[in-house]
């Protein structure tokens, strides 16, 4: 018995939103000051790494489609991967910069699920819309960590990768349309569940 | 811009006109389902509404008699029903049916129910393909990937358990971190290969396919859910223990990796043999960790202690000889009881596939061992002298790959079928899981 796949998707949305927020409030207070408490830079790294151990049971338990179980896979996998690294360049097991790309592979190979997984075009309906949207999203992000390389003291740069996962939480919580989103619900849902 | 703009709040905020990928919500009969009477239908559920062919279930006898009518679907589209002729009892059914989505994509998928008999696994359905060389080849990518993530956790718990230089201390992990990660991939590759097999659809067809039946309703399938749970725990903990500078985390993670090799021992045949006791699978659990730390703990050594570490060269090697020796006393025990239990006469050696691949094995083994005699016998005594032979490093790297095919055969061995053997007393009714 699982639960359905809205609140799943809810869940993971909450958790990107909080992301995104605490990448926000780093970027407007300034790192100076943000990481005054040094607990405050472990905070958004041990999330991400949380959150990408966490999709490991949505991959193995929605099984109802290969595509899908690959696609959460692959995020579950990249996810706490670049938790990981973002943990050890926090912790100085990493000292590299560059290592700060595995952002934008993690974006790429979550981009490329969500666009491989919808064949359909972007208007045909709304959760190929949702596809669509959130895969453009994530792939025109994919810069950004690139950007954050080459000019550290640039903050446009984490203000847009903590746009990004803020813009991805509200695109989340959008999905499915067998949820009352708006008000709105398709009838061919067959009403609220 | 504002059309874009416009579109995109029409597209979100307006009801949509479908959902995402149709998904079976009820089956009736029910999914690895036991009858008392044959059912006059088959009826399918979806989410949502979907559209079919007049053939979109098809239902087979196990001799592969076609029971099926023509496929009807209900006014709201969500229901698929077919009426049965001539099911009767005592007889399994195979229910393969495709539908398409509102989105435009075909979903397919297959279960089993019996009529007064216990229907076989989705996997075992009628039409599916048995293991391939590629499942054999996915078998033995999760052996290797299994060995390097425990033999190296293994190694660092057991043998250098001291502080380590960074780079080699790196190094280790690294290789735990690759073992588990391939673990976890490999796992889902054989899982999608394996349902595969079951579907027996196209390959643009199977990205659709429903593999809850086989994921639920399945020894291989509830393997793949608990050993991809607890591997993905295992790989963050060795992440964490890195990260950290926490070996002691690898505790946990060595012995939860242990714990969840059972999965392998009970997806095999070792979990349907009709003689499988607890004793059988004790055994064949112990021969599978002796195997994987063994061979792992041989590719740590080859691969990191020696080029990174010449001053812990000596300490390894005598520690690693040490655990060794055990390691392939457990092997051998375990493998010679397994061996006896599924082959009922000495003839099945060369008689049966099975067997002939089995005595492939015994001589590849055979190799492996006199290899690790050698540097047990002969090289160790030298290095207690502190007298170290030279091309030692290559010489394990040798063992370590003719242990990697070690690895290999069992693959091919454990995908094969051991010839019928008699029921034990205390065996478990293996084969299908209750409904």
């Amino acid at each position: 018995m699982t639960p359905r796949a809205e609140l799943v998707h809810w869940a993971f949305a909450a958790g990107f939103l909080l992301l995104g927020l605490l990448l926000l409030a780093e970027v407007i207070v300034g790192s100076e000051v943000f990481e005054m408490r040094r607990w405050r830079r472990y905070l958004w790294p041990s999330l991400a790494f949380g959150l990408g151990v966490l999709l490991w049971p949505v991959a193995v338990f929605f099984t109802s489609s290969t595509l899908h179980m690959l696609a959460h896979a692959s995020w579950a996998e990249v996810a706490m991967l670049a938790g990981a690294v973002q943990l050890a360049l926090v912790r100085g097991k990493l000292t590299s910069r560059w290592w700060t790309l595995t952002l934008s592979l993690t974006l790429l190979v979550s981009a490329a699920a969500f666009l491989i997984h919808e064949q359909n075009p972007w208007l045909f309906s709304r959760s190929a819309f949702l596809h669509h949207a959130i895969g453009w999203t994530l792939l025109v992000a994919a810069v950004l960590p690139l950007g954050q390389v080459l000019q550290p003291h640039r903050s446009i740069w984490r203000a847009g990768f903590a746009m990004t996962w803020i813009v991805l939480a509200v695109m989340l919580f959008s999905d499915r349309d067998v949820a009352p989103i708006f008000g709105h619900l398709s009838d061919l849902a067959g009403g609220p569940r | 811009m504002r059309q874009l703009l416009a579109a995109a709040f029409v597209a979100l905020v307006l009801p949509g006109t479908a959902a995402g990928h149709a998904t079976l919500t009820g089956a009736s009969p029910e999914t690895q389902s036991t009858l008392d009477v044959a059912p006059a239908f088959v009826t399918l559920r979806f989410d949502q509404a979907v559209t079919a062919t007049a053939t979109a279930i098809d239902v087979f006898s196990p001799s592969g008699r076609r029971i099926a009518g023509l496929t009807v679907r209900s006014a709201d589209g969500r229901v698929l029903t077919t009426r049965l002729s001539g099911a009767r009892r005592g007889e399994a059914y195979t229910v393969r049916w495709r539908a398409t989505s509102s989105d435009g994509h075909t979903g397919s998928g297959v279960y089993t129910f019996g009529v007064g008999v216990t229907p076989p696994v989705p996997t075992e359905a009628f039409g599916a393909s048995g293991p391939s060389w590629t499942d054999d080849a996915a078998r033995w990518a999760f052996f290797v990937s299994l060995a390097l993530l425990l033999g190296t956790t293994g190694l660092r718990l057991l043998v250098l358990r001291e502080p380590l230089p960074a780079r080699l201390s790196d190094r280790l992990f690294g290789v735990a971190v690759v073992g588990g990660i391939a673990t976890l991939n490999v796992g889902i590759a054989a899982f999608v290969m394996r349902s595969e097999d079951a579907l027996q659809v196209p390959f643009a067809d199977l990205l659709y396919g429903d593999l809850s039946p086989i994921a639920t309703k399945t020894r291989f399938g509830l393997a793949f859910i608990a050993m991809t749970l607890g591997f993905a725990l295992v790989t963050a903990l060795v992440l964490l223990a890195w990260i950290f500078d926490r070996p002691s985390l690898l505790w946990p993670a060595f012995v939860l990796g242990l714990g969840f090799a059972t999965g392998l021992s009970l997806s095999g045949h070792q979990g349907v043999e009709p003689n499988a006791t607890f004793l059988t699978g004790l055994a064949d659990w112990l021969h599978l960790v002796a195997a994987l730390l063994w061979v792992g703990g041989l590719v740590a050594l080859a691969a990191c202690v020696w080029p990174l570490a010449p001053s812990l060269r000596r300490t390894a090697f005598l520690g690693f000889s040490r655990i060794a020796t055990v390691l392939v006393a457990v092997l051998v025990v375990a493998g010679v009881y397994l061996s006896i239990s599924r082959l009922p006469s000495a003839a099945d050696l060369w008689e049966t596939a099975y067997g002939r691949t089995l005595l492939f094995k015994l001589g590849v083994v055979a190799a492996a061992l006199g290899w690790g005699a050698f540097h047990h016998l002969v090289v160790r005594p030298r290095l207690e002298q502190d007298d170290a032979p030279r091309g030692l490093g290559r010489s394990l790297a040798g063992e370590s790959s003719v242990a990697i095919l070690v690895l290999l055969v069992s693959a091919v061995l454990v995908n094969a079928q051991p010839p019928p053997v008699e029921p034990a007393a205390n065996s478990r009714v293996a084969s299908t899981l209750p409904p």
